[in-house]
């Protein structure tokens, strides 16, 4: 036994009000799906762990209670340079007076 | 256009070459205009609305920064930086992977052995 078309949409309709979702019989193309899917933004953005503590932080925060903080790193970093510099290998210091007057200005 | 540049502060504690700095950076573009590219994408969707109002939102859905395009994103290792062979459960190039695993340093992995 076959119901009615217009009793089954009558049903589709009461059940859509009663479960308060969109009462759409043709299938019309609402774009509600997009509306339905969550951001993902959130989720991507924390794809890469973020930097929480540096060296340099802990240095300020023990400043204060008189207490230093050892950076190995750097400290390697800047016996290098003094070595090199020993040698009279260094970087060669900043121009600062000389490439004003002489030197070609950016502009 | 400042959102699509680099952070001023660096905040990544990952391996860090300028493709993992640009993708996360693309990653922050996408986050925050996420809403904006939905709203359009449904106004294209919704074929109950104008056909003009439609086709601005088309346009303007293409003119946005291609920053903020969900498939400029790309997974990369954060041992290494390297877009190909991530595996996207540990975050890491397959080969990295492998050097942490036989290391002990990811819980609950272990080497087949049978």
């Amino acid at each position: 036994m076959s119901v009615p078309r217009a009793r089954m949409l009558q049903l589709m309709k009461a059940q859509c009000q009663l479960f308060s979702t969109t009462f759409n019989p043709d299938g019309v193309r609402t774009g509600n799906k997009i509306l339905r899917q969550r951001l993902r933004g959130p989720a991507l953005a924390a794809y890469y762990p973020r930097k929480l503590v540096t060296i340099r932080d802990l240095q300020k925060e023990f400043a204060s209670l008189d207490l230093f903080v050892e950076d190995e790193a750097d400290e390697d970093r800047l016996e290098h340079i003094a070595a090199l510099k020993a040698r009279g290998k260094g970087a060669p210091k900043k121009k600062k007076e000389a490439a004003q007057k002489g030197g070609p200005r950016k502009k | 256009m400042s959102m699509f540049q680099r952070a001023k502060k660096f905040d990544l504690g990952c391996f860090t070459n300028i493709k993992v700095i640009r993708d996360h950076t693309k990653r922050k573009a996408f986050e925050a205009t996420e809403p904006e590219r939905q709203a359009l994408r449904y106004i294209i969707r919704n074929t109950t609305l104008p056909a003009r109002t439609r086709a601005i939102a088309q346009l303007q859905l293409t003119q946005m920064h291609n920053y903020t395009r969900p498939t400029q994103i790309r997974n990369r290792c954060i041992l290494g930086g390297k877009s190909r062979g991530v595996l996207r459960d540990f975050k890491m190039s397959r080969f990295n992977f492998r050097m942490q695993a036989l290391a002990g340093n990811i819980p609950g992995v272990k080497k087949a052995s049978w």
